[in-house]
C-alpha cells in the first residue's frame, strides 16, 4: 500500500503539471488578445475601429461588443470574451468594452499568479470573493438617483456618449434618450424597462443633428398615391388585418367565363365588392388607413386604392405582423381582423398624420396622439449609412444606461475614478487577510488599476504618472477624483459631470470575474465530433 | 498448387484481428487513455475542458466538467475505450451523477489489472478476485449506509447535503447553498415522482448565476395575442392542436368552380363563418385561456380578443406537453363534446419580463408539483454548463427520494471500500487475494485523484485518511475547501447510496467485460462502389 501512494503521485505530477499549464497559458493568451485589440476604443478619447466584412461591407463603431462580435474570432477561450461583451450588453447595454479589458487584467494578473504555482481553484475562488467585495465598495461610494432629477440622468446619458462618434451630438442625443425612456415607464413603479417600446428607426440623408423624437409614431412607407391625401389633420386610424382585394378562397377556386357578358359581370361584381368594404371603411368615419401584409394575397389592390383615394383616405400598406402590436399601443386603436368588426370605437384618433420628405424617400408620422400608449419612435438621420449605424449604436448605448437607472437608481462617478477607489479600497482590505486568498486580492486590485492606465493612454496622457497620482488622491480620501480627459488632468470628476450608472460598473466586475473564472478552470480542450 | 501454399486466410482482406497479448494490451491502453482524459474533472476542485466541435459545426465550443458530456462527444475509435463510454452513458441515464467517477474507477482497476496479467496471474483468477471483492465493498458500503427517511426534516438536510456534494465539483460550487436549496425545493414537489419533465428550465443571458431562481409557476416562452387580457385570474385553460387559419377541406385537389365573383365572395364568408363557428365551438367549452400548438390567424384571434379570452399561438411541442401535463388539462384537437373535454386549471396567468424578453407565466397550476428554475449566467457556456449541473444534481435527489439511504462522500466511502476488501483478501488463500488488495488499491486511486486535482498534497493526505480509517474514525473523508481530512459528518459532504453503488458495480462489470476480451475483431469495412452516375 505504501509503495503504490507514494508512486501513484509522482506519475500524476508528471501528467498534470505540462499539459494544463500549456492549455491554460494558450488561453489565457488568446483571451488576452482580444482584450488588446479594443483596449484603444475605451473612453471619450477612445479610437474608433473600422471593420470589413466577408462581404465587403464595412462598419465603423467604438462600441465594444459590436467590435468584437464582428471580428469573428477563432480561439474557443477568446469566444469566451466575445460572449462576456454581449452580455454585458443585455444586462447592462453599456461598459461592454470595459468589461473585456477588465476580463482581460483579471486574466493576465492570473497568469502571473499561475506561474508563482497558485493552483486555478485558489485563484478562483478569491476572484469571487474579490468580485463580491468590489461590488460593496462600489455600492458604499454610488450616489442615490432619483428619476425626476433629469440632470443627473441627462449626465449618466451624456457620459456614455462622450465616447462614441457621435459625441458633438450628444447635447441633444442625451436628452432625447432620457425622454424617450421616461415617457414609456412609471418612475414609481416599474423596475424594468423594455426597449422594444422604444422604436428607432433610421433614415439616410441629412445630419445627426436632425434626428427627432416622435410622440407618435412613423411609417417607413410611404403613403399610396392614387391622388389620395397625403396629409390629414384630425385623423380617424383604422388598423386592418384583413385584406381589401377580390375575394379569394381558401381552397383553389376558378371563375369560369363562358362569355363575353359574363366577363362584364365578374369585373363589375368585383368592382362593386371592392367598393362595399371601402364604403363601408369610409362609414365608420376613418380617413386613415394602416393594412397588414399578407402574403397569401394581395392585401389592397389597386383598384382598391384607387377607390380608396377617391373617397380621400390615406392608406398606409405593408405592415408587418410583429409591428401591430407596437402599432396599435402607440396609437390607442384595435386591430380589426375583419370588415364586420370595422366600427367607430376600434378607430384611433390624431391630430395629425402627414408625408414627410426625408431626402430622397419618404415617411408618414402620426402625431397627437389621442389617448396614446406608452411607446416611442426616434427618427435617426445621418449623412451616410456608417455614421448612422454608429448613431444607433451609441444610441441605444445611451437608453440602456437610462434603463440602468430605472433599474437601479444609482449613480457612480467616472473617469476611472470607481477602478481607481476599489483599487485602493481593497488593497487596503487584502492587508487583513491571510495566506493565499490575501496575495490574490491585492494582485487583483492592482489589475483594476489597467481602466485608469487606458483611460489616461487613449488621452494622450502619461498612464504611470496618471494612475499613480489619481492613486494618492484616493488613498487620501478623494472619492470622486478621476481623469478629466478634456482638461487633461485630475479632478473631482462629479464637478465635470461625469457619472455612470451603478449597475454598469458592477455587472461589469460580477460578469468580468465569473469569465475569468471559467477560463481559469478549463485544463484541456478536446476536439470533438459533433455536439 | 499455389493457394495450398499460401497462408490460409480465414477473413476478408480488410478485415483486422488482434490477440491475445496484442488485444488486451489495446483495450488496456484505450481504457486508461480515456480514465485519464477525464480525471482531471474529478472532485470539487476539478477542472474543465473546452471541447471544440470539428466536421459541420466546426468552432462551436461547448465548456463542462461533465463527464458524460465529454465522453459522449468526443469520437472514439478503442473498442474498449468505446465500453467506458457507454457505462458513463448507462450511469447518467440511470442516476444522473457519478459519470466521471465511474469510468475513473474503471480505468483504476483495468490499470491495477494490467499489473497483475504482467506478473502472469490469468485474467480469469483476476476475474473472480474482482467479484470477491465488488462483494465485500457492497456489503461494507450497505453497512454504513444510513437512512433518514423517516425524519423529515432531517431527511431534507440529507438531501440538501447530496445536492451540495453534488454541485460543489461544478460551476455552480460557488453558489451550492443557494443551488442547493433551489433543486431540493423543486424535488421535494415532485412528491416522490421522478418525473423531472415538471421541472422546467429556462435559460437566459445576462445577469449572474446568483440571479437565478425557482419559480413555482410554470413559464412559457410566447406571446400574448394582441388586445386581449394581458392578466387572468382562475384560469381555465383549454390546450389544443388544431388549425386554427382555416379548416381546409381535405380532399386532394379540393377546387371551387364558379361563374362570379359574387361568389368567390360567398364562399368566402362561407370559410369565415366556419372558424367563427369553430371559435364558437371553442367557447363553449367555458374557457378564459387558449393555447394553441399551432398558428392562430388575425381573426379567430380577434375572435377570442372580443370574447376577452387570452389566446396564445405556437407554444412548441415540447411546451404543449409540458403544459398539458402541469395544469392537468389534456390536449385537444376537436371541440364538438365540451363536456368531456378536460380543461387546464390554474390560478393566474400573467405577463412577466425576464432579463429583456417577455414571457407568460401560470401560477399556481393545478399539478402543484410543476416548477420552473430560471437560469441567469453572463454567458450561454456557463448557462449550459449550469443547466447540466441542475441536471445532474436533480436527477440524484429524485433518486435518494426513491431510495433513502446515504453515503459519505469526500472519499470517505472508497477508503472504507478499499479497507474491507483489503481485510477480506487477508483470509482469502490462493492468487485472488492479489486482485482483491489491486481492487482496493483501486478504490484508493478516487481520495488519491480528489486530491491530487485541488492541489494538495495527496500521498500526505491519503495516508491520513487511511489511518483515520484504520483508527476506527469512519466518518473521516478529505476536506477539499482546507486541505485536511476531517469527518463527513460534520462537514456535511454526502453522496446518494444508489449512485455509490452503481459506481462500484458499473466499474467492476466493465472492467470484467474489458479482462475478458483476448481477441479483438474488426470487421472488412462495407466496400462502397463508386458512384457511376447512373439513378
Amino acid at each position: 500500500m505504501s509503495v503504490q501512494s507514494a508512486k501513484r503521485p509522482s506519475k500524476s505530477e508528471f501528467k498534470d503539471k505540462e499539459k494544463p499549464a500549456q492549455i491554460r497559458g494558450s488561453n489565457i493568451v488568446a483571451a488576452k488578445a482580444v482584450a488588446d485589440a479594443i483596449k484603444s476604443s475605451l473612453g471619450p478619447r477612445g479610437m474608433d475601429k473600422m471593420i470589413q466584412d466577408s462581404k465587403g461591407e464595412v462598419t465603423i463603431t467604438n462600441d465594444g461588443a459590436t467590435i468584437l462580435k464582428q471580428m469573428k474570432v477563432l480561439h474557443p477561450a477568446a469566444k469566451m470574451l466575445v460572449e462576456l461583451s454581449q452580455a454585458q450588453d443585455a444586462e447592462a447595454g453599456d461598459g461592454t468594452t470595459s468589461v473585456v479589458i477588465l476580463a482581460g487584467a483579471m486574466l493576465e494578473t492570473s497568469q502571473q499568479l499561475l506561474t508563482k504555482g497558485f493552483h486555478p481553484a485558489n485563484i478562483s475562488d478569491s476572484l469571487l470573493h474579490f468580485a463580491s467585495k468590489a461590488v460593496e465598495v462600489l455600492e458604499s461610494m454610488a450616489i442615490p438617483v432619483d428619476l425626476s432629477d433629469n440632470a443627473s440622468l441627462l449626465k449618466s446619458a451624456n457620459t456614455s456618449l462622450n465616447s462614441k462618434v457621435v459625441h458633438e451630438h450628444s447635447g441633444m442625443l442625451a436628452p432625447m434618450a432620457v425622454d424617450a425612456v421616461l415617457k414609456i415607464v412609471d418612475p414609481a413603479q416599474e423596475k424594468n424597462v423594455d426597449l422594444k417600446d422604444i422604436r428607432i428607426i433610421k433614415k439616410l440623408g441629412e445630419t445627426v443633428e436632425d434626428s427627432q423624437l416622435i410622440d407618435g409614431i412613423v411609417f417607413t412607407q410611404k403613403s399610396q398615391g392614387y391622388g389620395g391625401p397625403n396629409k390629414m389633420e384630425k385623423a380617424k386610424i383604422g388598423l386592418i388585418q384583413f385584406c381589401i382585394s377580390p375575394p379569394k378562397t381558401d381552397m383553389d377556386n376558378t371563375v369560369l367565363i363562358r362569355d363575353y357578358s359574363a366577363m362584364d359581370r365578374v369585373l363589375r361584381e368585383e368592382r362593386q365588392y371592392i367598393l362595399n368594404i371601402t364604403k363601408k371603411i369610409k362609414a365608420a368615419g376613418c380617413n386613415v388607413l394602416l393594412i397588414q401584409k399578407s402574403i397569401l394575397r394581395d392585401a389592397v389592390s389597386d383598384l382598391a386604392l384607387n377607390l380608396l383615394a377617391k373617397q380621400k383616405i390615406m392608406v398606409i400598406k405593408d405592415i408587418e405582423r410583429e409591428d401591430i402590436e407596437f402599432v396599435y399601443k402607440t396609437l390607442g386603436c384595435r386591430p380589426i381582423a375583419s370588415l364586420d368588426h370595422f366600427t367607430p370605437e376600434a378607430l384611433g384618433t390624431a391630430e395629425l398624420a402627414e408625408e414627410i420628405q426625408a431626402g430622397s424617400s419618404k415617411l408618414v408620422k402620426i402625431t397627437g396622439v389621442q389617448n396614446p400608449g406608452k411607446t416611442v419612435s426616434i427618427l435617426l438621420r445621418g449623412s451616410n449609412k456608417q455614421v448612422l449605424e454608429e448613431a444607433d449604436r451609441s444610441l441605444h448605448d445611451a437608453l440602456c444606461v437610462i434603463r440602468c437607472l430605472v433599474k437601479k437608481r444609482f449613480l457612480i462617478p467616472g473617469g476611472g475614478a470607481p477602478e481607481s477607489e476599489l483599487s485602493v479600497k481593497l488593497t487596503k482590505f487584502a492587508h487583513s487577510l491571510k495566506g493565499m486568498d490575501a496575495y490574490c486580492f491585492r494582485a487583483f486590485a492592482e489589475s483594476l488599476e489597467v481602466i485608469p492606465g487606458i483611460l489616461a493612454e487613449n488621452a494622450g496622457l502619461s498612464p504611470i504618472s496618471t494612475v499613480t497620482e489619481l492613486r494618492n488622491r484616493h488613498a487620501q480620501g478623494e472619492t470622486h477624483a478621476g481623469i478629466n480627459v478634456r482638461k487633461g488632468s485630475i479632478s473631482n470628476i462629479i464637478d465635470e459631470n461625469v457619472l455612470q450608472p451603478l449597475l454598469v460598473s458592477t455587472s461589469a466586475i460580477t460578469l468580468a470575474a465569473e469569465c475569468v473564472r471559467s477560463i481559469l478552470k478549463i485544463d484541456d480542450i478536446v476536439n470533438v465530433t459533433r455536439l | 498448387m499455389a493457394v495450398a501454399l499460401n497462408p490460409i486466410q480465414i477473413m476478408k482482406s480488410d478485415a483486422e484481428e488482434e490477440r491475445s497479448e496484442t488485444a488486451r494490451l489495446s483495450s488496456f491502453i484505450g481504457a486508461i487513455a480515456v480514465g485519464d482524459l477525464v480525471r482531471s474533472t474529478l472532485g470539487p476542485r476539478g477542472m474543465d475542458k473546452i471541447l471544440v466541435s470539428m466536421g459541420r459545426n466546426e468552432g462551436q465550443i461547448e465548456v463542462t466538467n461533465d463527464g458524460a458530456t465529454i465522453l459522449r462527444n468526443i469520437g472514439v475509435d478503442n473498442p474498449a475505450a468505446k465500453i467506458l463510454v457507454d457505462i458513463s452513458k448507462t450511469q447518467d441515464d440511470e442516476v444522473g451523477d457519478g459519470t466521471t467517477s465511474v469510468v475513473v474507477l474503471a480505468s483504476e482497476l483495468l490499470r491495477e489489472a494490467e499489473k497483475l496479467v504482467a506478473s502472469r496471474l490469468h485474467p480469469q483468477t483476476i476475474i473472480s478476485g474482482f467479484r470477491r471483492a465488488t462483494d465485500v465493498a457492497r456489503q461494507a458500503l450497505t453497512e454504513t449506509a444510513r437512512d433518514n427517511s423517516s425524519d423529515q426534516a432531517k431527511f431534507r438536510q440529507d438531501l440538501i447535503k447530496i445536492a451540495k456534494t453534488t454541485l460543489s465539483s461544478k460551476i455552480l460550487s460557488q453558489h451550492k447553498d443557494f443551488f442547493a436549496e433551489l433543486t431540493v425545493d423543486a424535488v421535494l414537489r415532485l412528491r416522490g415522482s421522478a418525473n423531472l419533465d415538471a421541472i422546467q428550465i429556462i435559460k437566459k443571458t445576462g445577469g449572474t448565476l446568483r440571479d437565478s431562481f425557482l419559480d413555482e409557476g410554470f413559464i412559457l416562452e410566447k406571446k400574448i395575442g394582441v388586445n386581449q387580457p394581458k392578466r387572468i385570474e382562475n384560469a381555465r385553460i383549454l390546450i389544443a392542436n388544431t388549425p386554427m387559419d382555416t379548416d381546409k377541406i381535405k380532399v386532394f385537389g379540393s377546387k371551387i368552380s364558379v361563374e362570379s365573383t359574387a361568389k368567390v365572395a360567398e364562399l368566402e364568408l362561407a370559410e369565415k363563418e366556419k372558424m367563427k363557428a369553430k371559435v364558437q365551438r371553442i367557447l363553449k367549452h367555458d374557457i378564459n385561456v387558449f393555447i394553441n400548438r399551432q398558428l392562430i390567424y388575425n381573426y379567430p384571434e380577434q375572435l377570442f380578443a372580443d370574447a376577452g379570452i387570452m389566446a396564445i399561438e405556437h407554444a412548441d411541442f415540447d411546451g404543449i406537453e409540458r403544459l398539458a401535463l402541469v395544469t392537468g388539462g389534456e390536449i385537444t384537437s376537436t371541440f364538438d363534446h365540451p363536456e368531456l373535454v378536460k380543461l387546464g386549471k390554474c390560478d393566474l396567468v400573467e405577463e412577466v419580463m425576464i432579463g429583456e424578453d417577455r414571457m407568460i407565466r401560470l401560477g399556481g397550476v393545478a399539478l402543484g408539483e410543476a416548477c420552473t428554475v430560471v437560469l441567469r449566467g453572463a454567458t450561454s457556456h456557463i448557462l449550459e454548463e449550469a443547466q447540466r449541473s441542475l441536471h445532474d444534481a436533480l436527477c440524484v435527489l429524485t433518486q435518494t427520494v426513491k431510495e433513502t439511504r446515504t453515503v459519505y462522500g469526500g472519499g470517505c466511502s472508497e477508503t472504507l471500500m478499499a479497507r474491507a476488501v483489503m481485510e477480506a483478501s487477508s483470509r482469502v488463500p490462493g492468487k485472488e487475494a492479489l486482485a482483491m488488495e489491486s481492487f482496493a488499491r483501486s478504490l484508493l486511486a478516487i481520495p488519491i485523484i480528489i486530491s491530487d486535482n485541488a492541489g494538495y498534497d495527496s500521498a500526505q493526505l491519503v495516508s491520513e485518511l487511511k489511518a483515520a480509517h484504520a483508527e476506527g474514525k469512519i466518518t473521516s473523508g478529505l476536506n477539499m475547501e482546507e486541505g485536511t481530512v476531517d469527518c463527513m459528518e460534520a462537514v456535511g459532504i454526502t453522496e446518494s447510496y444508489q449512485v455509490k453503488r452503481q459506481v462500484l458495480l458499473s466499474a467492476s462489470e466493465a472492467a470484467e467485460m474489458i479482462l475478458r476480451v483476448d481477441d479483438i475483431i474488426k470487421a472488412a469495412p462495407r466496400q462502397r462502389t463508386a458512384d457511376q452516375g447512373q439513378c
